[in-house]
């Protein structure tokens, strides 16, 4: 029995990852999204890659943890804002892919520490059916939103675990011109409104879709794939603008499988990868300008007012944002 | 504490049970009568069905068909708690989160009786019991037979028209049972509270009890005084119930002014009769053990008596007395003799004469 | 309850065994090293900063939110334990007083079941689709629109829906146990009904009933899924607080310092339990065996409320759970309900690699963690062995603090060399060792209390040593101790994930982290085909230990009540 206990306790020993060529990857997208990505490039390549999907903030949390002995080797799909976080914690390492250069400047760090794989923006989501009950037309303004009307009937991100809530207040603080008391006092009052804050980014799509809420503030993909679900949703933009959100790459810094990691994020930045967006009906626009458009959401991005971001200030300033709403917006 | 008694009548009471690990255990058409202050025992083996009829009395269980009527009141399906009864349980269920005061206490306050009132109860029947100054004690702070004084004052302090005791001496040692019997006899004389008391031990039963209602599977075997059933059992196994007995086997030859003529070891007896007898029926006769003298083999025995001889086969020196088993005809007889330091002792194997008076040897129809 | 026989021989004797001495080392060794020393990191993480500091406590307790999480957290707790102990009391009236027939009792065991073998979370899930504000029972069946069962209202109603099955398990034993001539010597005393119900039967259970509330306090305060899913922002509570302080903001020192603050108030209830357990029952066992039908306890009208209150009870927990099956078996629940293989075919293949490794896992903790806890009562309640009442206290900690704590600490204390052992199977399986090998211990001293010490006194005249006795008398008899133990940490390992939310990895994903990711990227459909499997396996498996358990003839230890209740 002894014998047994001892086998059993070096079989099951930290071991490092073990297969010789595997990718260990952590990425923020869906599993739905992100996976059909990965299988593509190992039924590509023959190598496989491990994955493990978590919100932006347990993403960095973790990577930062295991910061002496990262368990990662690339940041493979989170919002700008994880990276530019990242990159002041230190886990990320400068890598500039084969197409680096054909990206446009906004879309990566001029470094190189990340760069975009796929541009994304927020929007609202609304039930038709509930709108047309309360004889409501879809919300157009940012101000719409603070109607009584609306009241306990919007769902939003969280934003101590969700990346998509930091968008949407960087997207209230911008369209709000950088002003960022007006900002926090609008946020204070659509707050009254707002039936639950959930946890991950697109967690009130289907509670709106089931007519749990009128409202979902969540970014594009979750939207749209909520619609191809056969949700009856409207997809509206405000008309002050929404800030441009970058869905990031980066390589771990001491990744134990660097090889198979680089040659990963270079494949990640061709056409072959860039179509799948549009192929798997991702929702996103692809970053390489060869990479092919999915019409419908080129036609809704159309209607957007895209506002830029600056991430430096973004990362320096996150966790005072977040705090920020912590103390003031959520408070009862 | 003055109590009227009341008149309890069972007619035609019957249960059946269809429980597995106690085996039909049925109470089969019982009638019987307590008067008013009269302590009634009912006395039988385990599974007679005794504990049942007490437990129907009280209302506990409901009867499958009788009557059962309290001073011709017909309480048959009337609730427990209305029936005004006290009953002593086996194992005394004193509420263990109760001190004693209040465990007495318990009956008065469901009567709504004002504290000064009960306290003043209570003291009384505590004293009673002899317990004075317990009365802020828990249970499991008390001897077994403590405990049993409390559950005893705890029952008559509310003075039921009825009290009911189940076996509630059979989880104390044997000198404190025989000690608690006498006080309990006297408790229920002093408030003369009619008493249905259950047991299966018949010394306890003679000893405390106006009359016995012997049961066997759910019958009525015998009702009587311990005299009564001692001296004229009229059934076999109330014979060998009440006392121990020697069962004799024998033939009636004919019938006799007062008696009847026996065949009994092959010598011919005239012994009484209850009931008349029909010439050639096989008959048992009861004989007691202590209605059996031992004498010498050649010593001489008084003329009425009934006499053969025997040879001792056993000798228990119990220091009062001896008991003897004698090989008679056959048979092994019982007897005892008392006063044998006074007498002098037989030995084992020694020839002897076993004398009786013939009106020691009752008569009873079937074998045993 | 007859004290325990007690052990032979002295400390001084139990010292120089050679077998005996080096396996106490050995288990003081796991202990500090598993339970003594993440918790000191813990500790260490919150009080020291180049100096004893208070600074991060400080902090927290600045932060309305966390003063908020606190004080959530307790009131919840409370409301928890009176909900839980209420009902679960009812539930045990009516299957032990009620006089109802057979089939009742086997139907409301069978109910009871479902809360305690299913991941913690599955009653939040159920609850947004059927009361949410568009729930298919508030709003399809009875019309009430905009219900929110988010905050305080939700997040109590689930949590006493899943753990009042514990206060029921409890009280039925205790209610059980009761004395009946007692109740009949109130009647005899001429009380009604009510009155001996309401002085001779809840004062002999309030034992129980104590018991019942500290248990399910304890399990309220350590909930840290329930509330994540129905707390939102506006009903914070610590576990809840802590895992996102942790995950959500990378603070690691507020996240542990606020594990220190629910550290408090866990350990406190815990003790207390412990406590009012091992003191002196006032309830004394019935003498005569088999009483016959006694006067029926309950009125009529009494049992009458009991069940529609039970019945409604039992109607709202199959609902949950039909919903979560069919949410299995359709597309998009709400949207399409058509039916759909799609899910489990998900489950089956993307989800294969979370099942797998949390069977293995599950089956190694099993024999690890049974032979652990076996041993270890052996030595706390056999030997005489000196500090083997601080090695049984020091095993129980892990069990003692709340899942999140441990995980927090565990992650501090095995992130960095030379012990990073984070992201490994070897760390998962310890995590289940040293928090659910309790049930296996104290299965082990009940049942060596009814075994004579003697038995392996005759073993040791003829020359055996310690471990060959062990091995060759003990284990044999304590086996439904040893399997009790394996059943527990098999349903722990499968339905747990407050601890190990922070110890999954690429290379080890666990069911339960699995569900709750999908619940939170509404995959909901997947969410509940991954419950739907744990059910099943978990169900399967108490099953199969009952079974075993009745051919070993181990009594009550095999019923699903002692191994799902401790």
């Amino acid at each position: 029995m002894a014998r047994a206990l001892l086998f059993a306790a070096c079989v099951l020993l930290p071991i490092p990852a073990w297969a010789a060529d595997t990718i260990n990857v952590y990425t923020a997208w869906p599993e739905s999204l992100s996976q059909p990505i990965f299988k593509a490039y190992s039924a590509k390549t023959g190598v496989p890659i491990n994955f493990i999907r978590l919100s932006t903030g347990e993403l960095v949390a973790r990577a930062t943890a295991e910061k002496n002995n990262p368990r990662a080797d690339v940041i493979w799909g989170a919002p700008g804002d994880g990276f530019a976080a990242a990159k002041a914690a230190g886990i990320i390492e400068p890598y500039k892919a084969a197409g680096w250069a054909k990206i446009a400047p906004e879309l990566k760090d001029p470094e190189g520490y990340y760069t975009a794989v796929s541009k994304n923006t927020l929007l609202f989501m609304s039930n038709a059916k509930l709108l047309k009950e309360k004889g409501l037309k879809p919300p157009t303004s940012w101000s719409d939103l603070l109607d009584p009307a609306y009241k306990g009937q919007i769902q939003t991100a969280d934003a101590r675990t969700s990346g998509t809530a930091l968008t949407r207040i960087l997207s209230i603080y911008y369209a709000f011109g950088k002003d960022e008391e007006k900002a926090f006092d609008y946020q204070k009052k659509l707050h009254a409104n707002v039936q639950v804050y959930t946890k991950s980014g697109g967690g009130c799509t289907i509670p709106a879709a089931m007519g749990q809420a009128m409202v979902c503030i969540a970014h594009m993909p979750d939207a749209m794939e909520a619609k191809k679900k056969g949700y009856d949703m409207l997809t509206t933009f405000p008309r002050e603008g929404v800030a441009a959100v970058i869905e990031g790459v980066a390589l771990v810094k001491g990744a134990k499988n660097r090889e198979a990691a680089t040659k990963f994020i270079d494949w990640t930045f061709t056409k072959d990868m860039q179509d799948l967006l549009d192929k798997n009906e991702v929702y996103m626009l692809p970053t390489l300008p060869e990479g092919s458009v999915n019409a419908a959401v080129q036609a809704l991005m159309k209607e957007a007012k895209l506002l830029p971001v600056d991430l430096e200030w973004v990362g320096k300033n996150r966790k005072r944002l977040v705090d920020r709403w912590i103390n003031e917006v959520i408070k009862d | 504490m003055s109590a009227t008694g009341a008149r309890l009548r069972l007619v035609s009471v019957s249960k059946r049970f269809v429980r597995a690990e106690q085996g039909v255990a049925a109470v089969d058409d019982v009638s019987l009568t307590v008067e008013p202050g009269e302590l009634l025992t009912l006395l039988g083996p385990s599974g007679c069905g005794k504990t049942t009829t007490l437990r129907m009395v009280a209302g506990f269980e409901p009867p499958d068909s009788g009557r059962i009527l309290i001073d011709e009141q017909d309480v048959t399906g009337l609730m427990v708690y209305r029936r005004n009864i006290g009953f002593v349980f086996q194992n005394y269920a004193l509420f263990p989160h109760l001190t004693v005061f209040e465990n007495v206490a318990y009956g008065l306050r469901v009567k709504g009786l004002g504290a000064a009132v009960i306290r003043e109860k209570v003291e009384r029947v505590l004293a009673l019991v002899g317990l004075p100054g317990y009365a802020r004690r828990f249970s499991n702070q008390l001897s077994g037979g403590e405990q049993q004084r409390v559950a005893v004052a705890r029952a008559v302090v509310v003075e039921p028209r009825l009290l009911l005791f189940d076996e509630p001496l059979s989880n104390l040692d044997a000198k404190l049972r025989v000690q608690m019997r006498e006080e309990l006899s006297r408790l229920q004389r002093q408030l003369a509270i009619t008493t249905i008391y259950v047991t299966h031990d018949q010394e306890e039963a003679m000893a405390i009890s106006d009359r016995i209602a012997v049961m066997q599977a759910g019958r009525v075997a015998q009702v009587g005084t311990a005299h009564d059933l001692y001296r004229a059992p009229r059934s076999v196994f109330v014979a060998q119930f009440i006392g121990r007995v020697n069962l004799l086997p024998a033939r009636v030859l004919r019938a006799d002014a007062g008696g009847a003529v026996v065949a009994l070891w092959g010598r011919e007896v005239t012994v009484p009769a209850d009931e008349p007898v029909a010439a050639g029926q096989s008959v048992s006769l009861v004989l007691r053990p202590e209605s059996v003298a031992l004498l010498p083999e050649r010593a001489g025995v008084p003329a009425q008596e009934f006499a053969i001889a025997g040879v001792v086969r056993g000798r228990t020196f119990l220091g009062e007395k001896v008991e003897y088993a004698v090989e008679v005809g056959g048979t092994l007889l019982q007897a005892v003799s008392y006063d044998p330091l006074r007498h002098g002792l037989f030995d084992v194997g020694a020839p002897v004469q076993i004398a009786c008076a013939p009106a020691s040897l009752r008569l009873l129809r079937g074998q045993g | 309850m007859s004290p325990a026989p007690a052990p032979a021989g002295s400390p001084r004797a139990a010292l120089r065994d050679p077998v005996l001495a080096p396996v106490v080392v050995l288990l003081w060794a796991a202990v500090a090293l598993f339970v003594l020393y993440p918790v000191t990191r813990l500790l260490a993480l919150t009080f020291w900063d180049d100096g004893p500091t208070l600074a991060a406590v400080v902090e927290l307790v600045g932060s309305w939110q966390h003063r908020r999480a606190l004080w959530n957290s307790l009131a919840l707790a409370g409301l928890v334990g009176a909900a839980g102990t209420a009902l679960g009391f009812a539930f045990a009236l009516l299957a032990v007083r009620a006089n109802l027939p057979r089939w009742v009792g086997t139907v409301l065991d069978t109910i009871v079941l479902l809360p305690l073998i299913s991941p913690p979370f599955t009653a939040a899930i159920a609850l947004i689709f059927a009361l949410g504000p568009r729930g298919l029972i508030s709003y399809h069946v009875f019309g009430i629109a905009g219900l929110n069962i988010y905050g305080l209202g939700g997040t109590l109603l689930s949590e006493t829906l899943t753990y009042f099955p514990i206060a029921y398990l409890t009280l039925k034993g205790v209610l059980a146990n009761i004395d009946p001539t007692l109740e009949d010597g109130g009647f005899s005393l001429g009380a009604r009904r009510w009155r001996v119900f309401r002085t001779i039967t809840v004062p002999l259970a309030v034992p129980g009933i104590a018991n019942s509330f500290l248990l399910l306090t304890a399990a309220s305060l350590a909930d840290f899924a329930t509330p994540l899913i129905l707390g939102g922002t506006r009903f914070p509570v610590l576990p809840t607080q802590a895992f996102l302080q942790i995950t959500g903001l990378y603070d690691m020192r507020g996240g542990a310092a606020l594990s220190f603050l629910l550290l408090v108030p866990a350990l406190a209830v815990f003790v207390a339990q412990r406590w009012w357990t091992e003191r002196r029952s006032v309830v004394t066992v019935t003498g005569k065996a088999g009483a016959a039908t006694r006067v029926r306890s309950l009125s009529p009208g009494a049992v009458a409320a009991l069940v529609l209150v039970c019945a409604l009870t039992v109607l709202l927990v199959l609902t949950f759970y039909l919903l979560i099956v069919f949410a299995s078996m359709v597309r998009a629940l709400g949207a399409d309900n058509s039916f759909s293989t799609a899910h489990y075919a998900h489950v089956f293949s993307g989800g294969l690699k979370a099942i797998r490794d949390t069977l293995v896992i599950a089956a190694v903790c099993m024999p690890v963690g049974g032979l652990f806890a076996v041993v270890l009562g052996y030595v706390v309640a056999r030997t005489r062995f000196p500090g083997r009442r601080a090695l049984e206290f020091a095993a129980m900690i892990n069990y003692a603090l709340p899942g999140t704590i441990v995980g927090i600490a565990y992650l501090v204390a095995f992130n960095d060399p030379p012990l990073a052992l984070t992201g490994t199977a070897f760390i998962l399986v310890i995590c289940y060792v040293f928090r659910y090998s309790l049930a296996g211990t104290r299965a082990t001293t009940a049942l060596l209390a009814q075994i004579d010490p003697s038995i392996e006194e005759a073993s040791a005249s003829l020359g055996a040593r310690r471990d060959v006795t062990f091995r060759r008398i003990v284990l044999p008899l304590i086996r439904p101790a040893l399997l009790a133990g394996m059943t527990v940490l098999f349903i722990r390992a499968m339905t747990a994930i407050s601890a190990t939310i922070f110890l999954v990895s690429l290379s080890w994903s666990l069911v339960t982290v699995r569900i709750l990711e999908g619940i939170t990227n509404l995959e909901l459909g997947q969410a509940s085909a991954f419950s739907v499997m744990v059910i099943l396996l978990v169900y399967a498996a108490v099953i199969l230990s009952s079974l075993i358990m009745r051919r070993l003839n181990a009594g009550s230890l095999g019923q699903a009540g002692t191994l799902l209740g401790g």
